[in-house]
């Protein structure tokens, strides 16, 4: 029994990480159409946020409420000077967002050096589970996790922003002629995405490596969590994320990390042309 | 071109125009072929490495160009078959007078196997567009990872040193001359053939297929097969392309294979103008030397520069560059117009 603990647990933890990253990515993906590709760079930046809070002396609790503003403001800007003059050309929006992306990368790389930066979690040590003992700050993960994607559910379900997104992502046309300002629910979408990708990524860099280029790791396998979940919606980025990072960390104890990837990706290929519109369609 | 136009009166102006065309590719087809009469070595391996550019990129836009989807991994099929080349030849033991063209073979299969597999059931499965662009993404990126990763085999970060030049049927590609008129000859027959196939009824199918699928379906296509077919073709040639780089370089590297390679391949595409099919060329070309101009001051700006590239072809020239002067000559006339 004991030693099935700490295999659930980390599953549990990649299962949160992609939980955490895919649901901005589905927000913006699933329900907008919008391919942003820039999306592994929103959680290198709150990645770096925590970083540069706690090279000024702040703590990481500091890093954490900050960190949202920090996404929706560079949500928004994105999402005005780019984004919104592209919202019928999905494949414009592609390229455009690739291109930011190495923009923000190389950037990042240039300011802050090509060194990893030097973060640290609040919590160290570890707790005893079924009598197996498991790091602390991975079971805090697991709770935020958990506690941001209710949220989400809950806003999305009960606030008249969630509406309005809802209805937005049945008709666009309709929810217009209803009064709906859907050019202001879009931006706010994508800002409360990019928050999202802030969040996680202060959630993840004290568990890796924080250098300009760690969002790319994250930006794939969130689309995987998205294809194989489906766009729809909360649902989707559960089924996705479980499947998806279940499937990887179990394997990671059988065969290489790299092999396993390759094989999530072979799932995720086959998943797709049986269920081409993810395991819970919209 | 003349049973693609519907039936214009063959002017004087018409021909007079087509003559010009025809005379201008047969001087360039000379240059290319003279080239190494007047150069030293470096600069025609340098063109032979423009020139595979060019084939990869070639691929691309038979795929993107002419179908409207864009693959987001091509550099993982340029990379199996350079990875493909390296291992057979080296790590296998094979005869080495035969090991190098089974190399260049071994990689080409195994780049359309691996198209064909994924390419049957994302297409046959319905996936179309930006889910296609994201799984091929990944792709590349598990590629690069496996290429890295599975060092015993690909030689992890440092590759495969020691691939043996091209030898078929005795006679050695060693020369870098020998080798670039290999390239060119190779490039032409590829860039005449797909031209040739593309031109006619074929070419049609494929612009109504990118234009709407469903109505292409209703008429009787077979639309998901014609897709897959040039996704697979697409995908050997890239192998093609990166097979014969190797046997030029010497060596497989993982940037061969990866992210990095996918983009600027894109972007090659993009410069010539995709769907044209000899514009790849001219953009592997063009993107090459402004590489070298912008590397030679920091190496860190290039990426910055790919970046900001894409932002600006969105926004400013969506048909390529060279539709920048098309819009210019555009403008211009307005303007004396107005004046």
């Amino acid at each position: 029994m004991t030693q099935f603990v700490p295999v659930l647990l980390n599953a549990l933890t990649l299962i949160s990480i992609l939980m955490l990253v895919a649901l901005g990515l589905a927000v913006i993906f699933g329900l907008m159409n919008i391919i942003n590709l820039a999306h592994g760079e929103f959680v290198t930046i709150g990645a770096y946020t925590l970083a540069l809070t706690q090279a000024m002396g702040g703590n990481y609790w500091l890093a954490l409420a900050v960190a949202p503003f920090v996404g929706a403001a560079l949500g928004l800007t994105v999402e005005w000077t780019m984004v919104r003059h592209l919202y019928r050309r999905p494949l414009a929006v592609i390229l455009a967002t690739w291109g930011l992306g190495m923009v923000l990368q190389q950037g990042l790389q240039i300011i802050f050096g090509a060194a990893p930066q030097r973060v640290a979690g609040p919590l160290s040590g570890a707790v005893e589970i079924f009598g197996a003992p498991y790091p602390a700050y991975r079971l805090l993960l697991i709770g935020f996790a958990i506690a941001i994607v209710l949220a989400c559910y809950a806003g999305f379900r009960w606030t008249r922003f969630g509406l309005d997104l809802r209805a937005v992502i049945q008709d666009r046309d309709m929810a217009a002629a209803l009064g709906i300002d859907t050019g202001r629910v879009y931006s706010l979408a994508f800002a409360l995405g990019a928050a999202i990708a802030a969040v996680a990524g202060v959630l993840i860099a004290p568990l890796t490596v924080v250098i300009a280029q760690m969002g790319i790791n994250y930006l794939a396998r969130s689309f995987f969590v998205v294809i194989v979940g489906g766009v729809g919606g909360i649902g989707g980025v559960a089924a996705g994320s479980a499947v998806v990072g279940g499937t990887e960390s179990l394997l990671n104890y059988q065969v290489p990390v790299t092999v396993s990837q390759a094989l999530v990706l072979v799932l995720a290929i086959v998943i797709v042309r049986f269920r081409p519109r993810g395991l819970v369609p919209l | 071109m003349t049973d693609q136009a519907p039936a214009l009166p063959a002017t004087k102006a018409v021909s007079g125009a087509r003559a010009a065309k025809w005379l201008l590719v047969a001087l360039g087809v000379i240059f290319l072929v003279a080239y190494p009469a007047w150069n030293d070595a470096y600069s025609v391996a340098s063109l032979r490495d423009v020139l595979i550019f060019g084939l990869f990129a070639l691929s691309l836009d038979y795929f993107w160009g002419k179908t409207g989807i864009l693959s987001f991994g091509h550099a993982t099929f340029f990379g199996l078959g350079a990875y493909g080349m390296g291992v057979i030849s080296i790590k296998l033991g094979l005869d080495p007078a035969n090991a190098s063209l089974l190399g260049l073979l071994g990689g080409i299969l195994l780049a359309m196997l691996v198209a064909l597999v994924v390419g049957y059931f994302l297409i046959f499965g319905g996936v179309r567009g930006a889910y296609l662009t994201i799984v091929t993404l990944a792709l590349t990126l598990i590629a690069q990872h496996i290429a890295i990763g599975w060092s015993d085999v690909t030689g992890g970060d440092s590759g495969l040193i020691g691939v043996p030049p091209l030898t078929v049927a005795g006679f050695v590609f060693f020369d870098p001359v020998h080798q670039y008129l290999l390239v060119l000859a190779v490039a032409l027959t590829i860039l005449g053939g797909l031209w040739w196939i593309c031109r006619g009824r074929y070419g049609r199918i494929l612009a109504a297929i990118e234009d709407n699928e469903l109505k292409a379906r209703t008429l009787g296509h077979n639309t998901p097969l014609h897709l897959l077919v040039v996704f697979v073709a697409s995908a050997g040639i890239a192998a093609l392309a990166g097979a014969l780089y190797v046997t030029g370089t010497g060596f497989v590297a993982p940037d061969m294979i990866g992210l990095m390679l996918s983009t600027e391949v894109i972007m090659w595409v993009a410069v010539g103008g995709r769907g044209t099919l000899i514009g790849p060329f001219i953009g592997a070309f063009v993107v090459w030397r402004l590489q070298q101009e912008i590397s030679s001051l920091d190496t860190r700006l290039w990426p910055l520069f790919i970046g900001l590239f894409f932002i600006a072809m969105v926004f400013l020239f969506p048909n390529g560059v060279l539709s920048l002067v098309e819009r210019a000559k555009e403008l211009s006339r307005r303007w004396r117009g107005a004046a």
